[in-house]
């Protein structure tokens, strides 16, 4: 019997995917030996994992058409995802719930293939679960901080507190996570970057290492296949049915349940308390049972360790171990297995138990979570930005103060002026003009109708004022600007004033643009 | 061999299941991405008060226009002609052409462009040069006293007056 006549795929759709795709290879090296009854569902988090990647996929995407990473618009734009956007709340929720699901589905996934001895018959996909595992936690921490609530602004601090607990290295890469000794813009942008850019990234190259550079024992012969595709088929149904119910139940999850997302960090009453994800509450309250520097350095090491352990345990097999047990990879891994279960089991309860049972902390937890409400519930209330600085200065009055006494020079603690908080707060700091001049007629006549009449500039027109500080803008090419402006790579839209100015007045306007200056 | 039924079954059900997860999220992908068609309604914003708008020429004044796009909202700084004469009418200062920003002239008795040179008549309307239409009339309306104007931007570059937000 030839591949023509296999049972599953019609001949003509056998053909072309063995022609024109690698399908075949993947296949053969993903088939397992067949399993039946519960453990043939049991191995369906495959396809589960699988399923929920894509979604965080896609839903990360989706939510990054409109978020932006800075300390002013950060907040504002995930209010507005939440509040004003057509599913957006729906599909932050799947994103956020979606995380969780993520690292339950791989443990599990994990514990499925310990079960089956997958370390040792299938190596590659081992270590790539544990990889992924680690990466998906790391995209857990480092997508909490994005929303730049207090939630965010106080997870931050545990997963500074988790980097700063590494032995030896601990205070560097703190600094290095943190690009500063402090919670800064710096940190969001880092976690920006990290989160959409480098742990997706590497999940894509762990899942491409898997499946097209390290080859398995799967199937080798067609024989093999012939006995085994009968089985595969139902499994990749299994699969689906699996992933299908799973989505389902978390589409239904995020229709219910809001992702949180309380008022902006610097809104924050002092006593707020953390609580980071549930993924990470069992480390967090780890961190909490050892205060002090050597302590949290054991809070990091044993998560690690677990880690590390799992993920190089299809090594941990050399004959002289051997010797001293029968079948060291099993009792290693059920031992980490234990271990990291019961560590992740006990701390997680008790963080929940002690939440409820102090009387002052679940006060506080409970007005934290009316203030979630309460936010929740408020129109949503936009950034609001300016775009030329004339005379809108001595509309908005009160507002220069504000903005100068949170434009520190880069200690800001919090994010910066909040939306929320002050309606008429703008993105940039005023700079006043100071001109001991008023400007010529003819700049008036020509030039003030789009740069302003006092060089700030009309939207969308460009500003003048400390342009001469800028290279190829000194007078003499203020005036070579004004002949000829393509020549300096200027929009076309600025013409050619050569025969409209006479010289002198040139010179005239461009000696008048030189003297204006930012305060 | 197994039965024709079971095989196309074995082989829809993968299929059908993917594609309702596809298609639930892409249903809320397509309303969550779509355009936002409706603006909020424009507001006014307060030109001058109305015994200061005398004289017999047009009169250049800046306005405050509170622009929302997504989460943004932009406070933006405009310039309006009041021309003379009762009702009040306001025109746009920015040229129908390519977008800067006309001037009065006494000279010429209307209204020129210093970028492209087009020439508009003391009424707004088009006189000659590159515009292909007249200025912009914008909406007024009078409040207790003081002259308020909707403003808006147009479609440059087109005969026809189109509304931009």
């Amino acid at each position: 019997m030839t591949k023509e006549q296999n049972p599953y795929l019609p001949p003509r759709i056998r053909r072309w995917l063995s022609r024109w795709t690698t399908l075949e290879d993947i296949e053969r090296s993903l088939v397992d030996e067949p399993s039946s009854g519960l453990e043939a569902w049991a191995r369906t988090t495959a396809g589960v994992v699988a399923m929920l990647v894509f979604v965080q996929g896609v839903t990360g995407v989706l939510l990054a058409f409109y978020y932006v990473p800075s300390a002013e618009s950060a907040h504002t734009t995930v209010a507005y995802i939440e509040k004003v956007l057509p599913a957006g709340s729906w599909l932050r929720a799947l994103h956020h719930y979606g995380s969780q699901w993520l690292t339950l589905f791989l443990v599990l996934h994990l514990a499925q293939m310990f079960w089956r001895r997958g370390y040792s018959r299938r190596p590659v996909g081992w270590m790539s679960t544990v990889i992924l595992l680690a990466l998906v936690l790391a995209g857990g921490a480092t997508g909490y901080s994005l929303p730049w609530d207090a939630r965010a602004f106080f997870g931050t601090r545990v997963t500074e507190g988790i980097a700063g607990g590494l032995p030896l290295v601990g205070d560097a890469s703190r600094r290095w996570l943190l690009g500063g000794m402090e919670i800064t813009p710096v940190t969001l942008a880092r976690f920006f970057a990290l989160h959409v850019l480098v742990v997706p990234m590497l999940i894509l190259l762990v899942i491409t290492a898997r499946l097209f550079v390290f080859r398995e024992r799967g199937i080798v012969s067609d024989e093999e296949e012939r006995r085994l595709e009968g089985w595969m088929f139902g499994q990749v149904g299994r699969n689906a049915i699996a992933a299908g119910l799973v989505f389902l139940a978390l589409a239904l999850w995020a229709a219910r349940f809001y992702a949180p997302l309380g008022p902006a960090a610097d809104t924050a009453a002092p006593g707020y308390l953390p609580r980071p994800g549930a993924q990470f509450l069992w480390l967090f309250q780890l961190l909490k049972y050892l205060p002090g520097r050597v302590a949290s350095a054991v809070a990091v090491a044993l998560p690690a360790l677990i880690f590390i352990g799992l993920a190089s345990l299809p090594f941990l097999n050399p004959p002289r171990l051997r010797k001293v047990m029968a079948r060291p990879r099993r009792n290693l891994g059920a031992v980490l297995f234990v271990l990291g279960f019961a560590l992740f089991t006990t701390m997680t309860v008790i963080a929940y138990v002690e939440d409820v049972r102090d009387p002052r902390v679940r006060d506080q937890l409970a007005r934290q979570a009316k203030e979630e409400e309460a936010f929740r519930a408020a129109p949503f209330s936009p950034l609001r930005t300016r775009t030329s600085e004339s005379n809108i200065e001595d509309e908005v009055e009160g507002d220069a103060d504000r903005v100068a006494a949170s434009d520190g020079a880069g200690g800001n603690l919090r994010p910066s002026a909040s939306p929320q908080s002050s309606p008429s707060t703008s993105a940039s700091p005023p700079q006043t003009v100071v001109s001991a001049t008023s400007p010529p007629d003819s700049y008036i006549t020509n030039c003030s109708g789009c740069h302003g009449t006092r060089g700030q500039g009309v939207f969308p027109f460009p500003r003048l004022i400390g342009v001469t500080s800028k290279p190829r803008r000194s007078v003499e090419d203020l005036v070579g600007i004004i002949n000829d402006p393509a020549a300096y790579g200027l929009q076309p839209t600025m013409p050619s004033f050569a025969t409209k100015i006479s010289d002198e007045d040139k010179r005239e306007i461009a000696a008048w643009i030189a003297v204006l200056k930012k305060r | 061999m197994p039965d024709q039924g079971r095989r196309n079954f074995l082989l829809l059900l993968p299929v059908t299941i993917f594609a309702g997860v596809a298609a639930t999220i892409a249903t809320a992908a397509f309303r969550y991405l779509r355009p936002l068609y409706t603006r909020s309604d424009p507001k006014w914003s307060n030109v001058a008060p109305v015994s200061q708008l005398k004289g017999e020429k047009p009169i250049m004044r800046s306005i405050i226009a509170e622009h929302q796009a997504g989460w943004a909202s932009t406070v933006e700084e405009h310039f309006v002609y009041v021309l003379p004469g009762q009702p009040h009418q306001a025109l746009s200062s920015v040229c129908p052409h390519e977008g800067c920003n006309v001037s009065w002239r006494d000279d010429t008795n209307g209204f020129f462009c210093p970028c492209h040179d087009s020439y508009f008549a003391a009424d707004g309307s088009r006189v000659s040069g590159p515009s292909r239409r007249g200025l912009d009339p914008l909406p007024t309306r009078e409040q207790d006293g003081v002259l308020q104007v909707q403003y808006q931007t147009f479609i440059n570059n087109t005969e026809e007056r189109i509304v931009r937000g």
